[in-house]
């Protein structure tokens, strides 16, 4: 056999090997199949009039101020209203249009998450105080996620008689009014409190990385206090901070939840998210060509985004420079009065961030919840999960959907992994580990609305089980396993690839030297090896597989025999009274499985939960 | 003690022309070599040379863009490394961490499909060799950098290899262990009468284990012959300052009788040398140790000035200042050097057979 030119440049073998282009081309073909082709096939729809190349459809949304309107914004950010007979200030937010509203919303979510984030985590990483270890801990509870009924919880918190009130108005008069939080402002405090900490994450690991002698040196050349943290060590934890604020925005670009269960106010619906899932329960606005344009706008702004920050930790790849050793992180004491703000400004606002959480659970145990607090004890909605044939059936169809995907996420990392991680001159290298991450980047109504696109008009799924335009035969699972598969890839595929670097390459190749072809080799020397890697990044994939929202309610929710348990979630919330507690309860179970599985994580892998996505 | 079953090592390893080019960047530049059986034989070079590189080639590892390397009369040139036999035992020796040190040696005989009981008493054969008999159910981990290295050694050892290929193996052990396991693996070169091709950077090193040696520079070979030649007939002048402390003087041949020559450097003019290359400027390479506080019957003198006296304890240097040139003379003999100050006038002899001239090539 002869050394190959082309598959040293497509696979970097310069020998043909069929493990390596197997790896290579199994998870490109299957991206490119599952991700890119629907995407293109909704950009020809988008780009289409009359049967012609044109830009109408966007032409028809940038003209129109119900979508774009930056000049006469409508309505008014606060108003003073009364409710129950009392004059509150009623926040909504002003409406500049559904495209600008989105991107307002996104960036001060991004802002007001940036700021919270980082506090929490400078707090954790450089102080060390009493009742720190329960401060971590409560730290945790904001990562669960419970689709919906959080938000719920959220809303309810800042009604005139919710929580806020209660202690800010009505016990410390702090605030001259009552308040009442609603449409975009709503959104945009739900999802602070939802997102924020993905960038407390982000910024704890960076904060907790910086070589501490950089500090030092600062310190020992004159800088201290504020001049230090401004000059030394905020720039250097930035990229990490930046990183986690973009994946907040894409996530408040796509999210749906806050704005479903606002949509009591109007303007909470004008957002670009609301708009697209819309023309999929309205039914006779689906397919609308103008909705495919309107997921290319949200899609471009998100991997915009996406993108740029990516080019610019990159760039900054600096702060990984004297990285190597293991070094004992700064701490210290606070000083009286940073005691005092941790003690009377950070504490109270994590109680307020993990109160969500801890509603949902009491919104699962009562029987109803008008004023401040809940009412009634009851165990009837945890013991429906395991009674109520509708509930039960869609846990079970969760649990289905969600395994099925796994398997297909454990083969799609390993491959993609292997293939980009071992080989990185190959050509497909770089365009094969892109592929594998930007999924984190495209929104999962973006998804939805292109596999609608794709299954009902191209040959060979026209008509199948997968067409969501043939209603007999129509299988959602299918089409959510699909979804699943690609959407949570990345968690899985970080992780793995995190392992296989861990591992010298000089480990394989004495396998291989000693006799052991290369799939003996991955099988016996590299799998081993990176198991841990692989069950934590399986098992995080798993537990978001099983809250995925965006996908799960428009295709996922055309048919109640096969809905997965967060089409239900979002049946319950809109439907009849009480029915938001069997939600919850919902709710609970999967704050059960996330929390079975992230303890496992930490048993088995040792490992520190580090990373975490959401919707 | 050998066990008469095991049979390793009893090939020709022949590499013609080969080369290699890395993102445009040629390192290897045909390298041609004949590795005699049974013969240790080092491939030494500054990093970057291209010597491990060659090694992977041998290893099967990578793949030369062009030339051919065969084991006896077998072309293995693109035979995957997993037919071919040559087996490397890693600079980092690569044990396998999920393997006890037991597992990691029976690996390759497991894929031989040996029974059982032959594999077990292999193993213990390989590990006898390496002296860790008792360390079957060890992990990696719980060994130590010394005794990592024997383990490797003995993986590579229990398959039979046809040649054993070694990548800088003591350069990450302390001083006293590297020499105990250069022995050591000389020891065992000796007992099993294997081929062995080592690679490293230290000249030193090279000297002491080698039967032969091959000094590579920017993806060539400068020269290939035993330590004793390639120390005292360096035939470039890389070879000549890359083996250890030495002088090298830029010259001008000036006058040319047969294979004599006069050069010339600076001021001083130096005759009756041996030197039969075209160019005519040329460098002269001379041994510390062969340059002489006195007179002999056929020796240059060279008159200037002390510069430094190094005291190195077993030998001191004395470190002479001839116009710009500095030269480095080596003494045993302690009265020699004990009246000698810096900045006192001192005068140097060289024999004439001891003065190396070689084309100038840097």
């Amino acid at each position: 056999m002869r050394v190959s030119k082309w598959s040293e440049r497509f696979f970097g073998t310069p020998l043909p090997d069929p493990v390596v282009m197997v790896s290579f081309l199994f998870p490109l073909l299957y991206l490119i199949a599952f991700l890119v082709i629907p995407v293109i096939v909704m950009l020809g729809t988008a780009f289409k009039y009359n049967g012609h190349l044109s830009l109408y459809w966007f032409k028809s949304i940038f003209g129109s101020s119900y979508y774009f309107n930056p000049l006469h914004p409508q309505g008014s950010f606060v108003t003073l209203t009364t409710y129950n007979g009392q004059e509150v200030y009623y926040f909504s937010g002003l409406d500049f249009g559904v495209v600008l509203n989105s991107i307002i919303v996104s960036i001060s979510v991004m802002i007001l998450t940036t700021i919270l984030g980082t506090t929490f985590a400078f707090i954790m990483a450089r102080y060390d105080f009493p009742g720190k270890n329960i401060m971590r801990i409560l730290l945790f509870i904001p990562l669960l996620v419970t689709p919906f009924v959080n938000v719920v919880v959220v809303q309810k918190m800042f009604l005139p008689n919710g929580l806020i009130n209660w202690i800010f108005y009505q016990h410390l008069h702090i605030l001259p009014k009552p308040i009442w939080i609603d449409g975009l402002v709503g959104v945009v405090i739900a999802q602070t409190i939802t997102y924020y900490p993905i960038v407390y994450l982000n910024a704890y690991a960076s904060f907790i990385n910086i070589d501490p002698s950089l500090e030092e040196q600062a310190e020992n050349l004159g800088s201290r206090g504020f001049h230090l943290f401004r000059t030394v060590t905020f720039p250097l934890a930035l990229p990490g901070i930046a990183a986690g604020a973009v994946l907040v925005g894409i996530f408040s670009l796509e999210d749906l939840a806050a704005p479903i269960v606002f949509q009591g106010s109007a303007i909470a619906k004008k957002l670009m998210s609301y708009q697209i899932y819309s023309s999929f329960v309205s039914g006779f606005a689906i397919g609308n060509p103008q909705m495919a344009a309107l997921a290319l706008v949200m899609l471009t702004i998100a991997l915009i985004m996406f993108l740029a920050i990516r080019w610019y930790v990159g760039m900054k790849q600096y702060a990984m420079l004297s990285k190597g050793g293991r070094w004992k992180p700064r701490v210290a004491k606070p000083k009286w009065w940073q005691a005092l703000l941790i003690a009377f400004v950070a504490v109270p606002m994590l109680l307020i961030t993990i109160f969500p959480q801890i509603g949902v659970i009491l919104l699962a145990f009562s029987k109803s919840w008008y004023g401040t607090w809940p009412t009634g004890f009851t165990l009837d909605n945890m013991k429906a999960l395991i009674t109520q044939p509708d509930v039960e059936r869609v846990i079970l169809n969760s649990l289905l959907y969600s395994s099925v995907a796994i398997v297909i996420i454990i083969l799609l990392s390993l491959t993609a992994s292997y293939a980009s991680g071992r080989f990185k001159k190959a050509k497909l290298a770089p365009v094969l580990d892109s592929l594998a991450t930007i999924p984190i980047a495209v929104p999962g109504i973006v998804i939805a609305m292109s596999y609608f696109f794709f299954f009902s008009t191209v040959p060979p799924f026209k008509g199948t089980i997968l067409d969501p335009t043939n209603l007999i035969q129509f299988f959602p699972g299918a089409a959510l396993i699909l979804a699943y598969s690609i959407r949570r890839l990345p968690f899985a595929a970080r992780s793995i690839a995190a392992g296989i670097q861990q591992v010298h390459v000089s480990l394989e190749e004495a396998a291989m030297n000693l006799g052991a072809g290369r799939w003996k080799a991955l099988t016996s020397i590299l799998l081993p090896l990176i198991s841990l890697n692989l069950l934590g990044g399986a098992m995080l994939s798993f537990v978001y597989c099983m809250s995925e929202t965006s996908v799960g309610i428009t295709l996922g929710s055309i048919n109640s025999t096969w809905y997965p348990i967060t089409a239900k979630m979002r049946e319950l919330i809109m439907s009849a009274v009480g029915s938001a507690n069997l939600a919850a309860a919902l709710g609970v179970f999967l704050m059960l499985v996330q929390i079975t599985a992230i303890v496992l994580a930490n048993v088995i892998t040792k490992q520190r939960y580090s990373f975490i996505g959401l919707t | 003690m050998v066990l008469p079953e095991v049979v390793v090592g009893m090939v020709d390893v022949k590499l013609e022309n080969i080369v290699k080019t890395f993102d445009g960047t040629t390192a290897l530049k045909g390298i041609s070599l004949h590795i005699k059986h049974r013969e240790l034989f080092t491939l030494l070079g500054p990093s970057g040379c291209g010597k491990s590189t060659t090694l992977r080639i041998i290893a099967g590892l990578d793949y030369p863009d062009s030339g051919h390397i065969y084991f006896g009369d077998e072309e293995v040139t693109y035979l995957p490394s997993y037919q071919r036999g040559a087996v490397l035992v890693f600079q980092n020796y690569a044990l396998w961490p999920h393997m006890t040190v037991f597992d990691n040696v029976a690996y390759g005989l497991k894929l031989k499909k040996l029974p059982k009981e032959e594999i077990r008493r292999k193993v213990e054969w390989a590990l006898e060799l390496v002296k860790l008999k008792g360390f079957e159910n060890r992990y990696p981990t719980q060994l130590s950098g010394g005794q990592q290295q024997r383990v490797a050694i003995a993986r590579a050892l229990v398959v039979e290899p046809k040649v054993l290929l070694l990548d800088e193996p003591l350069s990450n052990l302390d001083a006293k262990l590297r020499l105990e396991m250069r022995s050591e693996i000389r020891r065992i070169q000796r007992e099993l009468g294997i081929t062995v091709i080592y690679v490293t950077h230290d000249q030193e090193e090279a000297m002491a284990i080698s039967d032969r040696i091959a000094v590579m520079n920017v993806g060539t070979v400068e020269q290939v012959g035993t330590p004793k030649e390639i120390y005292e007939s360096p035939r470039t002048e890389f070879v000549a300052s890359f083996m250890g402390k030495t002088n090298v003087i830029p010259a001008k041949v000036v006058d040319r009788q047969g294979d004599r020559v006069t050069v010339e450097f600076e001021s001083f003019r130096l005759d009756g040398l041996h030197y039969s290359g075209d160019s005519d400027k040329v460098v002269l390479v001379i041994r510390p140790e062969r340059i002489k506080l006195k007179p002999g019957e056929n020796t240059v003198s060279l008159e200037g000035k002390v510069d430094l006296i190094e005291y190195y304890g077993f030998f001191t240097e004395v470190v002479g200042i001839f116009g710009e040139t500095r030269l480095i003379a080596r003494t045993i003999s302690d009265r020699e050097v004990a009246n000698l100050r810096p900045t006192q006038p001192v005068t140097f002899y060289i024999d004439r057979d001891d003065i190396i001239v070689l084309p100038k090539q840097l």
